[in-house]
C-alpha cells in the first residue's frame, strides 16, 4: 500500500494566504512555557486512555545528495548511530508529535535519501504529503540549481494544497557558503505560498522549527470541519519498497546562469 | 531511592507495577537514554510474545548476515496503530521486520514491527524506561 493511501485531500489550494510569519511572534505556535517542542515533557499523568492525536500529516524531506536531509530527520547521529549501519539499514520514517494551536498533531516524516535521481522518488511520497520540505546546501551551488528540478516533480506529483518550505542547510559552514540568503529568499518569492529559512542540522539550529513552520502553515489552511474529517479519515500505512530501485549517482544538471 | 532505572525498576517492580488493571501501561514510556517519550500513559497493552531484538547501540547487528547479538524478549507495550506513538522511529525494513527506535536519538532497537501484520507494533519493556 501507499504511504497516505486513503489519506482525503482537502480541497484548499496552495496560494491562500498564508498570514503572518511564524517568526514575528504571531502568537499561534507556542505551546506552553515558551519554546515548543517536537518532543517536549508534556506529561500528563493520567488514568484514563491518552487522548488521540487531533491530526495526522505527512511530511517529505526532498533535495540533492548530500545536501543534509537524512540530518535533519536524524538530528542526532552519535555514537548510537554508526556510519557503516547508517547505508545499510538507517530510518526508514519517524512519528514525532507536535503541540500546536491546542492541537496535538502527529507527523510522519519520510526522508527520501538513496532516492534522488529526479523521477526515482516514487510518486506516492509526493501524493500523500500534506508538508514537503526541499532542501538545498548553502555551500554546494549545484544543489541549488537543481532546485528548479525538484519544483517540477512538486508540481506534477504533489498536492496542490501541500505546504512548501525551501531550507537551506549547513549554515554551520558559513565559511564556505556559496548561496546568499537572498538567493534563497529571491528563489521561494517566485513560488506561491512557498516559505523559506536557513537551518544546521548539525547545529540543530531552527530544526524542529522547521516541522512546526509547516505544520503551523498546514492548520492555518485548514478549516476546523476539515480537520476533524481528517481525523476519523487519515489512514497511513508503511511505504513499500521504492518501486524503482534507487540509481546513483543523480545526474548533475547543466543548466548554468549565462 | 534516587531515580531508579528501568531495568532496576522492573526488576524490582516486575510488569505487574507497571500494569494497570485494564492491562495497560501505568506510566510514561520513555527512551531510557534520552527520555523522549514513546507512548504516553494507557497507550499501550501489555502483552507477552517471545521477540529477538538485537543488542542496543549496535545498529551493525541489524544490518544482517551472520547472526547478530541480541535479547530474545518476552516482554512488551502493544499497540496497534502507529499513530499512538508519540515519538517513535521506525528502521528500513530488515526482511519482514521493522525495528523501532527511538525518535529523538535513535538508540535501539526498542520494539518490533513485523510487515506481516500492520496491526502490531510491539515495544520490549526491558528497552525502555518508565514514569
Amino acid at each position: 500500500m501507499e504511504p497516505g493511501a486513503g489519506l482525503q485531500q482537502p480541497p484548499p489550494r496552495r496560494g491562500l494566504g498564508l498570514g503572518p510569519g511564524l517568526g514575528g511572534g504571531g502568537g499561534g505556535l507556542g505551546s506552553a512555557g515558551g519554546s515548543p517542542s517536537l518532543s517536549g515533557p508534556q506529561s500528563r499523568r493520567r488514568k484514563q486512555p491518552p487522548r488521540p492525536a487531533d491530526f495526522k500529516l505527512q511530511v517529505i524531506i526532498i533535495g540533492s545528495r548530500g545536501v543534509g536531509k537524512t540530518s535533519l530527520m536524524e538530528r542526532f547521529t552519535d555514537d548510537t548511530f554508526c556510519e557503516a549501519c547508517k547505508s545499510t539499514v538507517g530510518v526508514d520514517f519517524k512519528i514525532k508529535t507536535v503541540e500546536l494551536r491546542g492541537k496535538k498533531i502527529r507527523l510522519q516524516i519520510w526522508d527520501t535519501a538513496g532516492q534522488e535521481r529526479f523521477n526515482s522518488i516514487t510518486s506516492a511520497y509526493y501524493r500523500s504529503a500534506k508538508g514537503i520540505i526541499l532542501v538545498y546546501d548553502i555551500t554546494k551551488k549545484e544543489t541549488f540549481d537543481d532546485l528548479p528540478k525538484w519544483m517540477k516533480m512538486i508540481d506534477k506529483y504533489a498536492s496542490e494544497d501541500a505546504e512548501l518550505l525551501l531550507v537551506g542547510n549547513k549554515l554551520d559552514c558559513e565559511v564556505d557558503r556559496e548561496i546568499s540568503r537572498q538567493q534563497g529568499e529571491k528563489f521561494t518569492q517566485q513560488i506561491t505560498g512557498m516559505r523559506f529559512c536557513e537551518a544546521s542540522a548539525k547545529d540543530n539550529f531552527n530544526v524542529d522549527e522547521i516541522f512546526l513552520k509547516l505544520v503551523d502553515d498546514i492548520l492555518k489552511k485548514m478549516p476546523l470541519d476539515v480537520i476533524r474529517n481528517e481525523l476519523s479519515n487519515s489512514i497511513l500505512s508503511l511505504q513499500p519498497e521504492p518501486e524503482i530501485p534507487p540509481e546513483l549517482p543523480p545526474p548533475r544538471p547543466h543548466v548554468r546562469c549565462c | 531511592m534516587a531515580a531508579p532505572g528501568s531495568e532496576a525498576e522492573a526488576a524490582m517492580a516486575g510488569p505487574e507495577e507497571l500494569v494497570c488493571a485494564g492491562g495497560r501501561n501505568r506510566k510514561a514510556v520513555l527512551c531510557q537514554r534520552c527520555s523522549s517519550r514513546v507512548l504516553l500513559p494507557g497507550a499501550a497493552v501489555f502483552a507477552r510474545k517471545e521477540l529477538f531484538l538485537p543488542a542496543m547501540k549496535k545498529k551493525t547487528a541489524l544490518a544482517g548476515g551472520c547472526d547478530p547479538e541480541g535479547d530474545i524478549l518476552q516482554d512488551h507495550w502493544l499497540v496497534d496503530d502507529m499513530f499512538s506513538f508519540e515519538n517513535v522511529g521506525f528502521t528500513k525494513d530488515v526482511g519482514n521486520i521493522k525495528f523501532l527506535i527511538c525518535a529523538d536519538c535513535e538508540v535501539g532497537p526498542i520494539g518490533w514491527h513485523c510487515l506481516d501484520d500492520k496491526k502490531s507494533f510491539y515495544v520490549a519493556l526491558d528497552r525502555v524506561s518508565h514514569e
